[in-house]
C-alpha cells in the first residue's frame, strides 16, 4: 500500500501545557508506571487471537464454538450466518464475536433483535456469560440513550421505533431466529436492509425451509451480490422450485458466509442415554380406585349424554390417578361439586369413587420413587404434570430427609435461578412441573425420572433436553415409571417401545407432528383413542397404527431435512 | 495474565491512590478505597453529589478482591479480579486516566555531593498506542524520548528511565535550561518520526484489507442494476451499502498518546 491515513491523538497537549503552565496536576513515578503497564495489559498484540476467552465467566465455550467466532472474525469479517442445529450454542457464538469485537474496541454500539420472549434471556446470558452491559429495550428513548440493545423485531420495526434504529448506525448487529427474514417483500427484510450496520450475524437453525430463494434472500441481506443478481441465480442454481442445480458450486459459495454445527459432526460430543422402565404394581385399594374411576369414564361414555370436552377431563382424572391419588382428588372434588350445583345425577357415583379414594392409603409409586432416589444416590429430577403431586412428592422425600426442591413455569425468574441453584450446590432432588420454556440447564444432574410422562413427545423430548444436552459429561439415566395395567402402560409403550422417544434425540418432533396433521392435538389424539376404544387390544391396536405413522412422517422430515442440509455442508445425500 | 500479576497490580494500584489496606491475605486483599478510586471503581455518581452537596462524611466502600473464585472467607462478598473482570479493567482505565503525565527530576543529591548548580537535561518522553485496523485491529506501543535542546530523538527511552531516583520539585544545586524547542515542535518532530516508523512496518495487512475493499465494493457494483434503472430509495441503498462496506474493510492507523512526562535527567558526565 502506497500511503496509509494515519490519525494522531493530539487531544492530550492542551492539557500538558496547561499542567506546565500552572505546574499543577502531575501525577507520580509510580502513577506513571501503573498508566504504562495498564496500557500494556489491554493492548491487543496481534489480529488474530481471541481476546474474548479470558473475559467469559462462569462456562466453558466448547471447541466448536471458538472455532465458528474465530471463522466469524477471521474469513468472514464480521458478517456471517450462525446456522447450528438447535442446542448447539448459537448464543455463545454470537456472544463470543460481539465480546470480541467490543474487546477489540471495533463494536461500540450494537442492537440484538430477537423475538419478544427471548429479550430477557439473550440479556442475561449477555449480561452474566460475558459480562457485556446489554439492556433490554423498554421505552423509546433507550434507543438513541443505550449502545448495547436487545429489543423485539417486532417493536423495532413499527414506528415510532422504527425511524430511531434507522437513524443510528450500529457497530454489529445480531438477529435471531433469522428465518423470519426469508422473505424480501416482508417488513422485516425490508427493515433489516434498510439499517446501517457495519458487521452482521444472522442466527437461525432452519436457513432453507422450503426453497432456495429464502437462503438467496437471506444471503444477499447479509453481502448483497453474494449470490448474483436474483435472476442470474435462478438460471445458475435453481432447476425447479425445490431443486437445486449446481450444487457444488452453490455450496461453496455459501459456504462462505455460512457455518453450520451439526449434532451429527463427529467433535461434537453427546453422552449416551440409558432408559430404564420401572414397573409399578398397584395397591388393591388403589386398584379398586383406578378401576372405579376407568369403569366411571367407559359409563359415562356410553350413556353420550356428556359433552366429548368433559369426557375428555375424565381421562385426565384416569391420568392423574396413576400419578398420585392427591392429583386425582383436585378433579373428583371439582366433579363432585359441579354435580350437587348441577342437581346432575352424577353425585352417587362420584361419591363412591370418593370413598374409594380415601381407602388409599399407602402411594405405591410414591415408595418407589423414594427407593429409587435412595439407590441412585446422587442428583435426581423428577418431573411430573401435576402441582399435587409434586407437593406430595416434596413432602414425602423430606420426611426421609432427602434435600428437594420443586421447579414450576409459575415461578418467577428469580426464585428459578435460586431453586436451580440450590439443586446443583445442596438439594439431591428437584421435583419440576415444568420442562418448557426459557427453561433451565441442569447438565450438572445425570438421572431423571419421568414420574408420570406427558402425552406430548415434544415436551418429553424438552425434559430429557433439560439435562442431557451440550455441556453434559456423563451418560444420563432415564427412569420411566409405568403403573401395570393402566393407560399409563400404555403410553410408556407408545413412546418407549413403539417410536423410541428415550434413547437418542429424535430432534424435529414439531415437524413430525406437522407432517402428521398433530401438532397441537396430539394429546387431544391419544386421549380420544383411550375414551373410544372398548378394551386394552384396541387402545394397542390404534396406538400401534399411531406410532408406525409417526415413524413415516419420521422418515419423510428426515429424508426432507438431508436434502436441504446437501446444500449447507459436504455431505452427500445417500 | 496470571492472578498473581493482576494481584500485584491491584495492590500497586491501590496503594498508589491512597486506599487503605486493611488486609493481604495470601487469598485475598482487602482495602477501604480512597474517595477518588471509589469515585473511578465504583459507579454511583448520585451518592457523591448527594454527599458533596450535604457537606457529609464521605464513606468510600471497602472491597475484598479475591484473585480466584469462591477465596473469600465465608459470608464476605468477594470481588473476583481477574485479567478480564469488569472491575479489574476499570482499574486499568483509571490507572491509565490518572497516571497520563508526569514531570519528574532526576534527583542524585543522596549520591553526589556538590556545591555549584549543575543544570539538567531536558527530555519530553511519549509513550503511544498504535492501533492498526482494518476490519480486524492490533496495537503496538513505542517510547519515545526526545532531548528538548538538542532535539535528539531516541527509541525505546522508557528503559532509560528505569533505576533513576526522582523529585517532584526541583532539588537545591539544580537549574534548568531554557527549552530551544517547544513542546508543540517536539511533538511535531516526534510525530514526523513516528510516521516513518509506521510506514516501515509491515502492511500486508493492509494491502490485504485495501484488495478485500476493492473486492467487496467490485461486488455490489455488480450487483446493483445501472445507475439509470435505479430508482431513488435503490439508488440511496446502494450508496448505502458502499458506506458500510468502506467503513468495515478501510485500513488505517490510530495513533492515541497513552502517557506524557518531562523528565530532568542529570547529564551523564556527572
Amino acid at each position: 500500500m502506497e500511503s496509509i491515513p494515519i490519525r494522531m491523538d493530539r487531544t492530550w497537549l492542551n492539557n500538558f501545557l496547561k499542567n506546565m503552565d500552572q505546574d499543577a496536576g502531575w501525577s507520580t513515578w509510580e502513577g506513571y508506571r501503573l498508566a504504562l503497564e495498564a496500557a500494556d495489559h489491554q493492548r491487543i498484540p496481534d489480529f488474530d487471537t481471541l481476546r474474548c476467552l479470558e473475559y467469559v465467566t462462569g462456562f466453558d465455550p466448547l471447541p466448536h464454538q471458538i472455532e465458528t467466532a474465530q471463522r466469524v472474525l477471521g474469513e468472514m469479517k464480521g458478517r456471517a450466518i450462525l446456522a447450528d442445529e438447535v442446542g448447539l450454542g448459537k448464543t455463545i457464538e454470537a456472544g463470543l464475536i460481539l465480546k470480541e469485537y467490543m474487546v477489540r474496541g471495533l463494536v461500540k454500539s450494537a442492537l440484538i433483535l430477537v423475538p419478544s420472549s427471548l429479550v430477557i434471556q439473550w440479556t442475561r446470558e449477555l449480561n452474566q456469560k460475558f459480562q457485556i452491559p446489554a439492556t433490554p429495550q423498554k421505552k423509546e428513548w433507550m434507543w438513541e440513550q443505550y449502545d448495547i440493545l436487545v429489543a423485539s423485531i417486532d417493536t423495532a420495526k413499527r414506528d415510532p421505533h422504527r425511524s430511531k434504529v434507522l437513524n443510528r448506525h450500529y457497530d454489529l448487529l445480531i438477529v435471531d431466529e433469522a428465518h423470519k427474514l426469508k422473505n424480501r417483500r416482508t417488513k422485516n427484510w425490508q427493515f433489516i436492509n434498510e439499517m446501517k450496520k457495519k458487521y452482521s450475524l444472522l442466527l437461525t437453525a432452519t436457513p432453507i425451509q422450503n426453497d432456495l430463494h429464502e437462503l438467496y434472500n437471506l444471503v444477499t441481506l447479509l453481502k448483497p451480490g453474494q449470490l448474483g443478481q436474483q435472476t442470474s441465480f435462478n438460471t445458475t442454481y435453481v432447476a425447479g422450485k425445490r431443486k437445486p442445480k449446481n450444487e457444488e458450486q452453490l455450496r461453496d459459495e455459501v459456504r462462505r458466509v455460512m457455518i453450520r454445527n451439526k449434532r451429527s459432526d463427529g467433535h461434537i460430543a453427546f453422552t449416551k442415554r440409558h432408559v430404564r422402565t420401572i414397573p409399578i404394581t398397584l395397591s388393591p385399594a388403589e386398584r379398586a380406585l383406578y378401576d372405579g374411576i376407568t369403569q366411571f369414564v367407559r359409563e359415562q361414555y356410553q350413556s353420550a349424554h356428556s359433552q366429548l370436552k368433559s369426557l375428555l377431563s375424565l381421562i385426565t382424572l384416569q391420568r392423574e390417578v396413576c400419578s398420585s391419588r392427591d392429583a386425582a382428588f383436585l378433579t373428583l372434588f371439582k366433579l363432585l361439586k359441579r354435580g350437587t350445583e348441577g342437581k346432575d345425577t352424577l353425585s352417587p357415583e362420584i361419591t363412591q369413587l370418593v370413598e374409594l379414594l380415601r381407602a388409599v392409603e399407602t402411594q405405591s409409586k410414591v415408595e418407589e420413587a423414594l427407593r429409587l432416589v435412595q439407590e441412585i444416590n446422587d442428583k435426581v429430577i423428577i418431573f411430573t404434570e401435576y402441582r399435587a403431586t409434586q407437593d406430595l412428592l416434596i413432602r414425602a422425600l423430606n420426611e426421609r430427609d432427602i434435600y428437594a426442591v420443586p421447579y414450576r413455569g409459575g415461578f418467577a425468574r428469580n426464585k428459578k435461578d435460586w431453586m436451580r441453584e440450590i439443586f446443583q450446590n445442596r438439594a439431591q432432588v428437584m421435583v419440576a412441573t415444568e420442562a418448557g420454556g426459557e427453561g433451565i440447564n441442569l447438565q450438572f444432574c445425570h438421572h431423571i425420572i419421568n414420574y408420570d410422562l406427558p402425552w406430548n413427545p415434544m415436551r418429553v423430548e424438552q425434559r430429557i433436553g433439560r439435562v442431557h444436552r451440550l455441556g453434559q459429561s456423563q451418560d444420563v439415566t432415564i427412569f420411566n415409571f409405568a403403573t401395570e395395567n393402566t393407560i399409563e402402560e400404555h403410553i410408556v409403550w407408545l413412546l418407549h417401545e413403539k417410536i423410541d422417544m428415550f434413547r437418542s434425540v429424535i430432534g424435529e418432533v414439531d415437524t413430525i407432528l406437522e407432517q402428521m396433521g398433530l401438532n397441537e392435538d396430539v394429546e387431544k389424539n391419544l386421549m380420544r383413542i383411550m375414551l373410544e376404544s372398548q378394551d386394552d387390544t384396541e387402545i394397542k391396536e390404534k396406538l400401534n397404527i399411531l406410532g408406525d405413522k409417526f415413524t413415516i412422517a419420521e422418515e419423510e422430515v428426515r429424508s426432507e431435512i438431508e436434502r436441504r442440509e446437501v446444500l449447507m455442508d459436504g455431505t452427500q445425500p445417500s | 495474565m496470571e492472578p498473581s500479576q493482576v494481584r500485584s497490580l491491584a495492590l500497586r494500584y491501590l496503594e498508589a491512590y491512597g486506599c487503605q489496606i486493611i488486609e493481604t491475605h495470601p487469598d485475598y486483599i482487602e482495602s477501604r478505597l480512597s474517595i477518588q478510586v471509589d469515585k473511578d471503581l465504583i459507579h454511583r455518581p448520585f451518592y457523591w453529589m448527594y454527599v458533596e452537596k450535604m457537606g457529609l462524611e464521605p464513606q468510600p466502600a471497602t472491597l475484598l478482591f479475591t484473585f480466584e473464585p469462591g477465596k473469600a472467607p465465608p459470608g464476605v462478598r468477594e470481588d473476583l479480579l481477574t485479567s478480564g473482570a469488569p472491575r479489574f479493567q476499570q482499574m486499568l482505565l483509571s490507572a491509565r486516566k490518572n497516571g497520563r503525565f508526569v514531570r519528574l527530576y532526576e534527583d542524585n543529591s543522596r549520591r553526589v555531593q556538590r556545591r555549584d548548580s549543575l543544570p539538567y537535561e531536558p527530555w519530553l518522553a511519549l509513550h503511544y498506542q498504535i492501533s492498526f485496523l482494518c476490519d480486524r485491529k492490533k496495537d503496538d506501543l513505542v517510547s519515545l524520548g526526545i532531548h528538548l535542546r538538542t532535539g535528539e530523538i531516541v527509541e525505546n527511552f522508557d528503559q532509560q528511565l528505569q533505576h533513576r531516583e526522582w523529585s517532584h520539585r526541583l532539588p537545591d544545586r539544580r537549574h534548568t535550561l531554557p527549552l530551544l524547542l517547544s513542546i508543540p515542535e517536539a511533538v511535531g518532530e516526534l510525530e514526523y518520526w513516528l510516521q516513518g516508523w509506521i510506514e516501515h512496518q509491515d502492511l500486508t495487512w493492509a494491502d490485504h484489507a485495501m484488495a478485500q475493499l476493492n473486492q467487496e465494493l467490485a461486488q455490489l457494483h455488480a450487483f446493483y442494476p445501472e445507475e439509470w434503472r435505479m430508482s431513488d430509495s435503490l439508488h440511496e441503498e446502494k450508496k448505502q451499502r458502499l458506506r458500510e462496506t468502506v467503513w468495515q474493510y478501510h485500513p488505517r492507523v490510530e495513533v492515541e498518546t497513552v502517557g506524557a512526562g518531562l523528565f530532568y535527567l542529570t547529564s551523564q558526565k556527572e
